[in-house]
């Protein structure tokens, strides 16, 4: 079996426009089954848009798309249906904020994939034992700390068995020490196989994790390879620059 | 050099500045209960307002109206919500007509005086449709009477609700496969209708005062309700006794839903 052959995300000449400003310029990326990649980049690079523009969270303005197995830009797209191929991890954790832990987590299951109910709850209590949170189960989000929170929406993304999963700076709004937690299960996930696309700033997840480490500025990828190569010996100017503020801030 | 530093003297801290505003006002305070209490004629007010023997007397013919307005306030609050939140939902979708339509209702019906729309329920739509029968006959007609001016301002709160949940809820709800019906009834409604538990409080009370216009359907002694009950006997007493009986019974009904609302917020903030 070559599972080479046929890439889990294809992405040709896409670009995205908001008004007048154009913050993808032609993109063009293909994604290895299994494969870790990570985008990183100054602000206002375009890593989240493109990340968005995955699960068409933004609408591409040219180009098209496919991701686990769907033709997302396909004018007979079923977005609902390719969503639960595609999970995603937000910055800000966006656990339902009403509902229970368990909840968060059964919720989707029965209503976006009809599991019944008994079978959700226990398949939720796995994931949540996976990622390493147990006895908050009837707790709401506010009560746990933020990496507790985004460890709980990962598996929240996990429990509707998705194909691919895409993380938007999902240890930014973390305190520092508490960062290694939500890596060590994202790191976890990698291990298992999991297809994973993460926009970053954490340039040692990227080094020890990542197949594959691009480098995206003014909404065009300016550097792809190894992480050892975009990393460490970064071939343009602007790589070199970037990567120099973010690993020698005090400079 | 002498002149300043007697300013500096005479300028006072701000804290002895606020004792001194406070006392002024205390001052002022009891100064205006002393003269009431002198100038009114208390025996005068006594006579109007506080007859023992006509407040019996309004008891127990006053719980049939007392409840009527309860049940009023209840009908039309049922419907107000059960179109309120619907129209809400059409004022923030993403397909016009639905807009529009929701648009329309609102502005007409938060525009008219809850007067009008009642008359217009009540002897409008019989004329124009002759042999219309309402549910429940004048229970029907102050259901959908008060109830369509009630949906306008339950729809303008609810969707005020809608738009205060954060984007990132619907985000994950989207990506999590949900789809747009899907990700409104389970995410986004349940946590709008708490945040707008306060503007509906509001609504019910004002609604509970609102049951007072349905005097002009004409009601009988059995669908009566309170304000017309007081007034009454307002004229059958010449005296004004039984409107203090009648406020107080307002009171007894709107400060606990107040105190009920205040719960209901602490417990969605507990969550």
């Amino acid at each position: 079996m070559n599972t080479e052959a046929t890439p889990i995300v294809e992405i040709e000449g896409l670009h995205k426009r908001f008004g007048d400003n154009e913050v993808l310029k032609g993109i063009d990326l293909q994604i290895a089954e299994g494969e870790v990649v990570c985008l990183i980049g100054p602000s206002g690079s375009g890593k989240s848009t493109l990340l968005r523009c995955v699960n068409l969270l933004e609408t591409p303005t040219e180009g098209t798309i496919i991701a686990a197995g769907h033709d997302m830009t396909g004018p007979d797209a079923d977005l609902d249906l390719a969503r639960r191929d595609i999970g995603m991890v937000f910055q800000h954790f966006n656990l339902f904020s009403h509902m229970t832990i368990l909840d968060n987590l059964v919720v989707p299951q029965v209503r976006v994939c009809k599991i019944p109910r008994a079978q959700a709850v226990a398949e939720a209590r796995r994931l949540l034992a996976e990622v390493g949170i147990e006895g908050k189960e009837q707790a709401k989000p506010s009560q746990l700390s933020g990496g507790q929170q985004q460890r709980v929406a990962i598996a929240r993304a996990l429990a509707v068995k998705p194909r691919l999963m895409l993380f938007d700076e999902p240890t930014s709004a973390l305190d520092p020490e508490i960062v290694g937690e939500v890596l060590s299960v994202m790191k976890g996930l990698a291990a298992e196989g999991m297809t994973m696309l993460v926009v970053t700033h954490e340039m040692s997840f990227a080094r020890e994790v990542a197949d594959r480490v691009l480098f995206l500025d003014g909404g065009v990828i300016v550097e792809s390879g190894p992480p050892a190569d975009v990393l460490s010996n970064p071939k343009t100017e602007r790589a070199r620059t970037f990567l120099h503020r973010v690993l020698h801030p005090v400079d | 050099m002498d002149a300043d530093t007697e300013t500096a003297d005479r300028r006072m801290t701000p804290a002895r500045r606020q004792r001194l505003a406070r006392a002024v006002q205390y001052t002022v305070l009891a100064a205006i209960v002393i003269v009431l209490a002198v100038v009114a004629d208390w025996g005068r007010i006594a006579d109007s307002f506080f007859q023992i023997d006509i407040a019996a007397a309004m008891f127990p013919a006053v719980w049939t109206p007392f409840w009527n307005t309860i049940v009023y306030t209840a009908l039309a609050f049922v419907f107000g919500m059960v179109v309120g939140v619907p129209i809400a939902l059409m004022r923030v979708s993403a397909f016009g007509p639905y807009r529009w339509f929701a648009t329309a209702y609102v502005e007409i019906f938060r525009g008219l005086p809850a007067l009008l729309v009642l008359f217009l329920v009540g002897f409008g739509v019989p004329q124009a449709f002759p042999g219309i029968q309402y549910p429940g006959g004048v229970y029907g007609q102050v259901a959908i009477g008060l109830g369509l001016t009630s949906s306008a301002y339950i729809a303008e709160s609810v969707r005020a609700g809608i738009q205060a949940v954060p984007k990132g809820q619907v985000e994950a709800a989207r990506s999590l496969g949900m789809s747009h019906t899907r990700t409104m009834i389970t995410v986004v409604l349940p946590q709008a209708l708490r945040i707008v538990i306060p503007p509906l409080t509001n609504e019910l009370v004002m609604l509970t005062k609102d049951s007072s216009l349905v005097f002009v359907l004409g009601v009988t002694t059995s669908t009566m309700e309170l304000s017309k009950f007081a007034r009454n006997e307002l004229t059958a007493n010449a005296n004004a006794t039984p409107l203090l009986v009648g406020g107080l019974l307002y009171l007894l009904l709107t400060i606990p839903l107040g105190l009920l609302a205040r719960r209901l917020e602490k417990r969605g903030e507990a969550r």
